[in-house]
């Protein structure tokens, strides 16, 4: 279970970033006072456009930023006060964050696994499951970066899923992907979804929020406007689809800056 | 911690790379250029001893030309005599050959020069003169005044004051003889001290460099500093865990560095010794060895603490490699300073200066002077200024900003 409440995020604007957003405000609210519960067996889905704040709330979540104000608790752990119980509980995916090119993927299963504190036999029968489902177990010696991207891809998922943990987090899950890879990760959610993990991911691709997500929240402006099923958000704004709603929910929410 | 020590022992080690840049280039580097050194000094000193000169005299006195050929100096010169009648052009062209080296010397002797020598009773008399032209700046040309001056002046000499005194003795009034009493264990050391201290200072921060720099911020670009950042280890782990095995690697190659200059020192020295007479031996007792021992491990474990903080405030390898320039300029000027520190007062408080105190200490080892307080102070000074900088180090891997550039 995933609590935020009245999360609130803000970062300090460096002249540089200031004269690139061409703001003259110091501070920037990336996140601004966000709520939100996602509970066991479903995904949840952010749906924002890029720069909404979507990133920054994830990475709240799996303890990597500090919340200016509210707090996040992750399987009842507060992000703050425990970090360490909060990181045992969730698997974080970004593509953000990479596999050290010059280890094999049975190396970083094994090293990770160790991180986590598992014992050898578990992160052996771990390193069985996930490279037979991921079809890595051909290529577990070779170097990371002698691999294709889509198998580097499934490299890192397979590596941060070594803890089988109750929460997943994905950041952005089939960006950049091809479109087999992209079916393969969307397959390995709903699965783990199945199982009744917590599947959180951030998208700004409707289809993808539209065909996966039990629940999305949709964050503009570092916002969150609405919250609900598909069934939900579409009866709310009378509209056709996801993409008619949000673009209501856009132009009504969304004002420029001066 | 354990385990991210093994991962960077692991990841360097099965990197052919790393292992060619950490530990055989070093060594292949050592010993091919003092190889190179020793070689050239002495096929340049042997050169300059088998190389025949070109010598002219100019108006050779009587029983000057049998005096050469039994000195032995026909060995290393080829001599042309001139008479007094030589034309002023032909000096002239001669002195401008000495000066571009077809030629190495000109010795003019004054007309009547045995005469004059031997006419000499009272004060005032006209005293006869040998005139040698030659070039300073050319080996060959120096060598062979050198041996000119030794081999013939200095016998003719003695040769013809025995023939105006008979007895030599009248010429000496007193002699004089110098005893050295001198700590046999400084004198050796003299030389050493100049450059080991220096040499260690440098070497040790040259091999944690490169590795210090790709463990924290080579990580970071490549991005995989998050994935250790999620997983549910404490930072001061992470930290503590690569600090170690860094601290372990540049040890490692700091040895292959110094062995392999040790091995190779008598290479160069070979040709350096023999002629400038340069005590190169150095004899340590164990005691020495360790505290020699010691005071390098608290100097990597310095760097490696002081590189990791430098460079965990960079995004990328290429940034932290500038950040750590100007380091690595501080690191050359404290150890070069112990190098010519005659003339500077060194107080015993100097000893606790990090890095600066360990050349000083070193120094002291290599010339037998140093006391356990100075000692203590040095690897005291390091451990203090390391442990500040781990903790400095971990502050920083918990600043989300820094550690995620965001």
């Amino acid at each position: 279970m995933i609590e935020i409440k009245n999360l609130t995020k803000v970062y300090k604007l460096s002249k540089k970033k200031m004269q690139e957003l061409k703001t003259k405000q110091t501070m920037k609210r990336a996140v601004d006072n966000i709520s939100l519960t996602a509970r066991p067996g479903e995904i949840y889905g952010l749906l924002g456009p890029n720069g909404a704040g979507k990133t920054t709330t994830l990475r709240c979540v799996a303890t990597l930023l500090k919340p200016t104000e509210g707090t996040v608790s992750v399987c009842g752990f507060d992000t703050v006060k425990n970090p360490e119980e909060v990181r045992k509980s969730i698997g974080f995916l970004t593509n953000e964050i990479k596999l050290d090119p010059h280890f094999s993927p049975k190396y970083l299963f094994g090293f990770f696994g160790r991180m986590h504190g598992i014992d050898e036999a578990t992160i052996e029968a771990r390193r069985k499951e996930l490279f037979e489902y991921f079809e890595i177990t051909e290529f577990e010696n070779k170097k990371i970066e002698d691999l294709s991207t889509g198998m580097k891809q499934k490299a890192s998922i397979a590596v941060s899923l070594v803890h089988d943990p109750k929460v997943v987090i994905f950041d952005e899950p089939t960006n950049g992907l091809d479109i087999i890879t992209a079916r393969n990760v969307t397959d390995l959610l709903q699965k783990l979804r199945d199982e009744g993990k917590l599947v959180i991911i951030s998208t700004h691709i409707m289809s993808e929020a539209e065909k996966l997500c039990d629940r999305v929240g949709l964050i503009i402006d570092g916002k969150k406007i609405m919250e609900g099923t598909l069934d939900e958000l579409l009866a709310e704004t009378k509209a056709a689809d996801l993409e008619d709603a949000f673009f209501t929910l856009y132009k009504e929410h969304h004002k420029e800056e001066n | 911690m354990k385990n991210i020590f093994k991962k960077e022992l692991f990841r360097v080690f099965s990197d052919k790379k790393m292992i060619f840049s950490l530990f055989i280039l070093p060594a292949v580097v050592m010993v091919g250029v003092y190889g190179l050194m020793g070689v050239m000094v002495k096929s340049m000193v042997s050169d300059v001893e088998s190389h025949v000169a070109k010598v002219y005299v100019q108006n050779s006195p009587e029983g000057l030309k049998e005096l050469i050929a039994q000195s032995g100096y026909l060995e290393t010169a080829e001599i042309t005599y001139l008479s007094a009648e030589s034309s002023q052009e032909e000096l002239e062209g001669i002195k401008s050959d000495i000066l571009s080296g077809d030629v190495e010397m000109l010795v003019q002797f004054e007309a009547d020069f045995l005469t004059k020598a031997q006419n000499y009773t009272n004060a005032g008399d006209p005293i006869p003169q040998v005139t040698l032209y030659y070039n300073s700046t050319r080996n060959y040309s120096s060598a062979a005044r050198g041996n000119f001056n030794s081999l013939i002046l200095a016998p003719l000499q003695t040769a013809m004051l025995q023939n105006r005194f008979g007895n030599l003795d009248l010429l000496t009034v007193f002699n004089t003889q110098e005893e050295l009493i001198i700590n046999e264990e400084k004198a050796n050391g003299e030389f050493l001290a100049m450059l080991l201290p220096y040499l260690i200072t440098f070497m040790l921060f040259a091999s944690a460099m490169g590795l210090c720099v790709d463990a924290i911020a080579g990580e970071k670009e490549r991005g995989t500093m998050a994935s250790m950042l999620l997983s549910p280890v404490k930072r001061s782990s992470i930290v503590f865990g690569k600090l170690f095995a860094l601290s372990l690697l540049s040890s490692l190659s700091s040895i292959v560095y110094a062995s392999s200059m040790i091995l190779a020192m008598p290479m160069m020295m070979g040709g350096l010794e023999e002629e400038a007479g340069l005590p190169m031996n150095i004899s340590m007792s164990p005691v020495q060895m360790l505290e020699l021992l010691a005071l390098m491990v608290s100097l990597v474990l310095i760097y490696v603490a002081l590189l990791c903080l430098v460079s965990v405030f960079a995004k990328n390898a290429k940034e932290a490699n500038a950040y750590v320039m100007p380091l690595y300029m501080i690191v050359l000027v404290l150890g070069m300073m112990t190098m010519f520190k005659s003339g500077m007062e060194t107080s015993q408080t100097m000893y606790a200066i990090p890095v600066y105190g360990t050349a000083l200490s070193i120094q002291g080892i290599v010339t037998g002077e140093i006391t356990l307080f100075q000692f203590g102070s040095s690897v005291l000074g390091n451990l203090i200024c390391t442990v500040i900088a781990v903790v400095a180090v971990a502050k920083v891997f918990n600043n989300e900003k820094i550690m995620l550039n965001a």
